[in-house]
């Protein structure tokens, strides 16, 4: 199994720990990722507000250095990544006309988008291409003490004609995983709702009270920590989650994990290796019960 | 108590655009009242199209509309009017462009037209199969620019008329549950029809015929109240209509056997003959056992995916989700259901009623431009012709006339209705009073009808109505109660169901809508003739007037 | 099929608080949630207030939340509502206030309605026929066109749920509808009026609205057409059209984003300056880069096709 990988912006600054962990549940797991050196952003969404023909060419700019790469699938860390880069792909892919004036410009900078390129995400890849039950048998730390509340996001689950991986009101992927983890899992509200982050530079308040909320439909219903597939709701859910508290002047502290923490935690990796300590809301007793049930 | 110059009870197509010509009348004092916020109206899920003779999709004239439409009616509406809604009809609709309606286009980018049942062009203008929705929307964002006061969901029980005049209504405002008295010089009633006397219908739960029955309460007649449209193409097991958008755009319809019937019923339209006569052929395919499980099939599958997608979308969508049936891949099960009310309140080409400074437009006016049947796309156009020709006809008599004062009898009247209804701790549950009004409709009244059928459903309108005497509702509070309104909105349909069967009983010939097995041939020489019902003490008591003839002499009706 | 079936009640002549009252019904295989609400109304429980009208999808009336989404009572089969594993939960739309039951006050969303001025003012008179339209023009405001002003969409929007002024997806995919038409004259300053506060900008792109709406109207696509649109018509003095600006010139300058300096781009120096003990919590926690960056290396070809493209800044 090999895929370009993309981990996008915030994977590779402010949420650092999210790029490294991964590259190692993919070294535990077998799955080759090669880096696209090249790659810039994909605009994030805001890219294609400013200059929608720019953003295309950005985008098929990264899918064709997938391509000479000799691969056809991009894998990401990140939800906002997903639905960009996937939602793009698909008009490129539609639209031969749109295609061509976009390779106009590429092939002036000395490359070209065939249109051969996949997007995925690192949630869906251990679901659907890996397999749960091979996962499942490197886990050597299972999460048996955790309510784990799975926090969907909105960018691997809508719209679900672009995304098209589950059922948008009822996923399950992210569930799955946690079980396959040795995990228990959180039914609430928040689950396929929004962490605010695409607003937190516009309307900052109203941003922190939807991440806040979103903690306390959680904790409300017996959640020891949460987990996300994107580093954007994990910096709106814990970088924030202080100013959330403030806010509603009501304490949640619920430890939030990037996807990729939680599975190398389970897979066994050194504690050390997993960049804890960077969290704003600390994760130290979830951490300890897990070792100590380890034994 | 509330005053204004001019009120508007209905807040459709027809109430919205009086009140937006009203309000040109300078320092008019309009408001409209509506039991429903008016964008949920039922106008708004009139699919097919508005007919205009705008020559567009292929040459036309007002003379071929005003033609069609009078042999749509079988010679029963009244020709000036006719004339004078086929005459403004582009004007009408050029107008409602150019405030924004959003039509569909033709390739040159003017409004586009489609064929309709019984017209001889293409000419019903359409809004993909969304065109009551767009033009409905239109007027409130109409309303909302001209700032018109909007009563809404205040629920009007009482018209009162004083020494010959109307005065004002009476009102329960949902939110509060308070009765309100509100006075005017001039109460215009766009009120809607009644197709909710019957149970298989294509109309909203709401459309109870409230105003025609509180009009004829007060004193006004009835007019046609006999003949009442069954559409040929409603869901089977709901009632909600496919538009005849289906078979413009070229659907066929099916028996058992797989034959497309209307070429015995009429080998020239086809499909797209009259409602009435489509109707009926269905009915007499079911009834002598070419029918599918009391159905037929709308078949659209040869039109292609993406014409459907295109075109019918809305129908597509409105098959799946309440029939479970995709028509790019199977035949849609239909039938026949009460659809249109021709007959309503006697209104002249102004909306003036018997009754001075109360006025009637839309569905529940009968001008009468419909006759015995009406022609698809031409009520969305009469509420829009005669809703601006009503509503400054009002307002033009609204600012001549006094205000009067009323007294606070009606109110009290009211309150003291209510109350009984509120106090009654034993009695019978509306519900199923509606419910068994609904059925006997449909099977004793429906598309064909004979003097026993009418016989027996005389005598169980007025069991039914004798059950009301002691109807009861559970809920007693005061904030939004439906269950009030529920029981209220069964009075109003019974006295309807009422006028329908005696004027049915009474016209022994078959004329468009109203079609009897025991008198087949329709007879000028006798019933070309309007009825008139108005209420009386025991009942009703008919009365007939005659049918306006301008140049256009009655011929075999044929399609 | 028999259904149990648990429904918020509330009468504010009764009670302060809400609850849940459970009913069982008997119900045909295609019933809707709707059918169920009549039934039980009819046969067990008249004082259940909920709207309805049409029964068929098109006015609009009977918005309510089952198990947590918006939806419309008419349109939603018990065997299309897939999300609902176990009882069916049927409760009054979110985000507005409730009136009784399930009948909520809908005020605030048509006060965020008209705001957005939704009437077309039209370019000086034509003719006297219609004006003429391409059917392409049509087509861009087509899906705006849908909205049968149910509410859906506003019941279950983020934004909405966490700021009262936020305008929500309904109005502003109808502001959307005049803006996209090429017979209204005030285009400009419609999109002045969205691109302020609380309007255009504001929405997270949570995409509830789209997954909500049931007539396909789409309502975030509408708002990233706004957004385009103002941007193209040089409306770029605030904080939502900085930050889609910010991305095109960090894309531009380095490849990636430059976290540390997008909010001072974004919301300025001295709202910037705000936020400087969350940033030194952060620093704490080694989690702010380095501000200087490497850039990616291709940035020369990128720095090409913003050059071939033309991109003004
Ligand atoms: C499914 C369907 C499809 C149709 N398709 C077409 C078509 O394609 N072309 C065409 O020409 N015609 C069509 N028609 C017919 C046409 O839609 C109607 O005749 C027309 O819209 C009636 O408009 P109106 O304004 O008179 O009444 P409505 O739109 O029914 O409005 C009635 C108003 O009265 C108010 N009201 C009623 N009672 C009270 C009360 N007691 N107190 C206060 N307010 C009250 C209501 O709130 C509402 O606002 C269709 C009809 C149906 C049912
Ligand atoms: S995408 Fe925007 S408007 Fe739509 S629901 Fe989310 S926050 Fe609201
Ligand atoms: S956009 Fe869709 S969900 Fe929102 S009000 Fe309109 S129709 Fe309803
Ligand atoms: S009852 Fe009209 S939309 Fe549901």
């Amino acid at each position: 199994m090999k895929y370009a990988y993309y981990p996008g912006c915030a994977a590779e600054a402010i949420m650092k720990e999210a790029d490294e962990t991964t590259r190692q549940v993919a070294r535990i797991l077998g799955i080759e990722l090669i880096d696209m050196k090249n790659a810039t952003c994909c605009g994030a969404g805001c890219l294609d507000e400013a200059n929608l023909e720019l953003s295309y060419v950005i985008n098929a700019r990264i899918f064709a250095i997938a391509e000479s790469m000799g691969l056809n699938s991009i894998m990401t860390i990140c939800s906002t990544c997903l639905q960009t880069m996937t939602k793009i792909n698909q008009e490129l892919q539609s639209d031969p006309e749109l295609l061509e004036r976009v390779n106009k410009v590429l092939r002036k900078t000395g490359t070209e988008y065939r249109g051969n390129v996949q997007m995925t995400h690192l949630l869906w890849v251990l679901v659907k291409d890996y397999g749960l039950d091979k996962v499942k048998k490197h886990v050597k730390r299972p999460l048996n003490m955790l309510n784990v509340a799975a926090f969907y996001g909105c960018h691997t689950l809508r719209p679900a004609e672009i995304l098209g991986y589950e059922d948008p009101r009822n996923p399950k992927s992210l569930d799955l995983l946690i079980k396959a983890l040795g995990g228990k899992t959180v039914d609430y509200r928040g689950k396929t709702r929004c962490c605010g982050f695409h607003t937190l530079l516009v309307n900052e308040r109203a941003s922190l009270k939807a991440g806040g909320k979103r903690l306390q439909e959680a904790k409300d219903k017996g959640a020891d920590c949460m987990v996300t597939p994107c580093p954007l709701c994990d910096v709106s859910l814990d970088v924030y989650q202080s100013e959330a508290e403030k806010l509603y002047q009501k304490k949640t502290q619920l430890p939030v994990f990037n996807l990729s923490q939680l599975i190398a935690l389970a897979l066994g990796v050194d504690v050390s290796d997993l960049s804890f300590r960077k969290h704003l809301v600390s994760p130290k007793k979830i951490i300890s019960a897990v070792i100590a049930a380890e034994g | 108590m509330v005053t204004h110059d001019l009120i508007i009870v209905g807040a459709g197509l027809a109430g919205m655009r009086a009140a937006i010509e009203a309000i040109k009348t300078p320092d008019l004092n309009v408001a409209i009242i509506s039991k429903i916020h008016p964008v949920r109206s039922h106008s708004g899920a009139a699919q097919g199209g508005i007919n205009a003779a705008l020559g567009n999709a292929a040459e036309d004239s007002i003379e071929s509309h005003t033609f069609d439409t009078i042999k749509g009616s079988d010679y029963l509406g009244d020709q000036d009017a006719i004339e004078i809604m086929c005459q403004d009809a582009p004007g009408d609709i050029y107008e409602l462009e150019r405030m924004g309606t959003i039509f569909s286009r033709d390739k040159n980018g003017r409004i586009a037209q489609r064929p309709f049942g019984g017209a001889a062009q293409p000419r019903a203008c359409y809004a993909a199969d969304r065109t009551g929705h767009a033009i409905l929307h239109l007027l409130y964002e109409q309303l909302m620019k001209g700032g018109v006061m909007v009563y809404e969901e205040w629920h009007v029980i009482k018209l009162v008329v004083e020494d010959g005049t109307a005065r004002g209504v009476v009102a329960i405002n949902l939110l509060s549950g308070k009765l309100h008295r509100i006075r005017a010089k001039a109460v215009i009633f766009a009120t809607g029809g009644y197709g909710r006397v019957f149970h298989n219908s294509t109309n909203a739960h709401a459309n109870t015929g409230d105003g025609m029955a509180l009009a004829y309460r007060a004193g006004a007649p009835l007019m046609d109240m006999e003949f009442v449209q069954f559409h040929p193409t409603t869901l089977k097991s709901t009632g909600i209509l496919i538009s005849e958008a289906a078979r413009g755009e070229g659907g066929y319809l099916l028996n058992s056997e797989g034959e497309r019937f209307m070429k015995k019923y009429a080998p020239n339209a086809l499909e797209l003959a009259s409602r009435d006569v489509v109707s009926r052929s269905e009915q007499s395919e079911i009834e002598e056992g070419r029918g599918i499980d009391g159905c037929v099939h709308l078949d659209i599958r040869h039109l292609g995916r993406d014409k459907i997608l295109k075109l019918l979308p809305q129908i597509r969508d409105l098959s799946i989700t309440f029939e479970g049936v995709d028509p790019i891949d199977e035949p849609i099960p239909i039938r026949p259901g009460a659809h249109y009310s021709m007959g309503g309140i006697k209104a002249s080409v102004d909306g003036m009623t018997s009754i001075k400074g109360f006025f009637a437009a839309g569905e529940c006016a009968c001008v009468s431009v419909h006759g015995a049947n009406r022609l698809g796309g031409n009520s969305l156009l009469e509420a829009v012709v005669f809703g601006r020709r009503v509503g400054a006809a009002a307002a033009k008599f609204a600012e001549e006339a006094e205000l009067a004062d009323w007294s606070e009898s009606a109110l009290k009247d009211a309150a003291a209705e209510i109350a009984s209804l509120l106090n009654r701790i034993e009695g019978e549950p509306y519900p199923k009073i509606r419910q068994d009004l609904q059925k006997m409709m449909i099977q004793y009244v429906g598309v064909y009808r004979d003097r026993e059928k009418l016989e027996t459903a005389r005598v169980k309108v007025s069991e039914l109505k004798a059950r009301y005497e002691n109807v009861s509702i559970q809920d007693l509070g005061d904030v939004f109660n439906t269950d009030l309104l529920g029981a209220l909105e069964v009075g109003n349909l019974l006295d309807l169901a009422e006028a329908i069967v005696e004027g049915a009983l009474n016209r022994e010939e078959s004329r468009g809508a109203h079609s009897r097995t025991d008198f087949t041939e329709r007879d000028d020489e006798n019933w070309m003739k309007h009825t008139m019902a108005y209420k009386a003490e025991e009942g009703v008591k008919l009365d007939y007037s005659n049918v306006t003839k301008t140049k256009y002499e009655p011929t075999i009706r044929k399609y | 099929m028999r259904k149990k079936i648990l429904i918020r009640r509330f009468d504010p002549e009764t009670v302060d608080e809400s609850f849940l009252q459970a009913f069982n019904v008997d119900l045909p295989q295609n019933a809707t949630i709707l059918d169920a609400l009549i039934k039980i109304k009819e046969e067990q429980d008249g004082t259940i207030s909920f709207r309805k009208s049409c029964r068929s999808a098109i006015c609009g009336s009977c918005a309510v939340t089952v198990n947590g989404v918006a939806v419309l009572a008419c349109n939603s089969q018990f065997k299309s509502i897939s999300w609902v594993e176990g009882d069916v939960i049927i409760e009054p739309l979110g985000n507005l206030p409730v009136l009784k039951d399930l009948i909520v006050r809908f005020y605030p969303f048509w006060h965020e309605v008209e705001k957005t001025m939704p009437w077309l003012e039209p370019k000086e008179e034509i003719g006297e026929k219609e004006n003429i339209v391409s059917a392409e023009d049509v087509a861009i405001i087509d899906e705006s066109a849908n909205c049968i002003m149910c509410g859906c969409c506003f019941g279950d929007c983020t934004i909405r749920e966490t700021d009262d002024n936020f305008m929500g997806p309904a109005a502003l995919a109808k502001a959307w509808r005049f803006v996209g038409d090429t017979r209204d004259a005030i285009k400009t300053e419609r999109l002045e009026l969205l691109s302020k506060a609380c309007n255009a900008w504001d929405c997270t792109r949570c995409n509830l609205c789209i997954d909500r709406c049931p007539k396909g109207v789409r309502p975030l696509d509408q708002i990233v057409r706004i957004r385009q649109e103002a941007m193209k018509a040089g409306i770029k003095d605030n904080k939502g059209a900085r930050h889609a600006l910010a991305f095109q010139s960090d894309i531009k300058n380095h490849g990636k984003l430059n976290e540390t300096t997008m909010p001072l781009k974004t919301v300025g120096i001295i709202r910037s300056l705000g936020m400087i003990p969350m940033a030194l919590r952060m620093q704490m926690k080694g989690k702010v880069p380095f501000p200087i960056q490497k850039d990616i290396e291709g940035i020369k070809e990128v720095k090409k096709i913003y050059k071939i493209m033309e991109v003004d800044e």
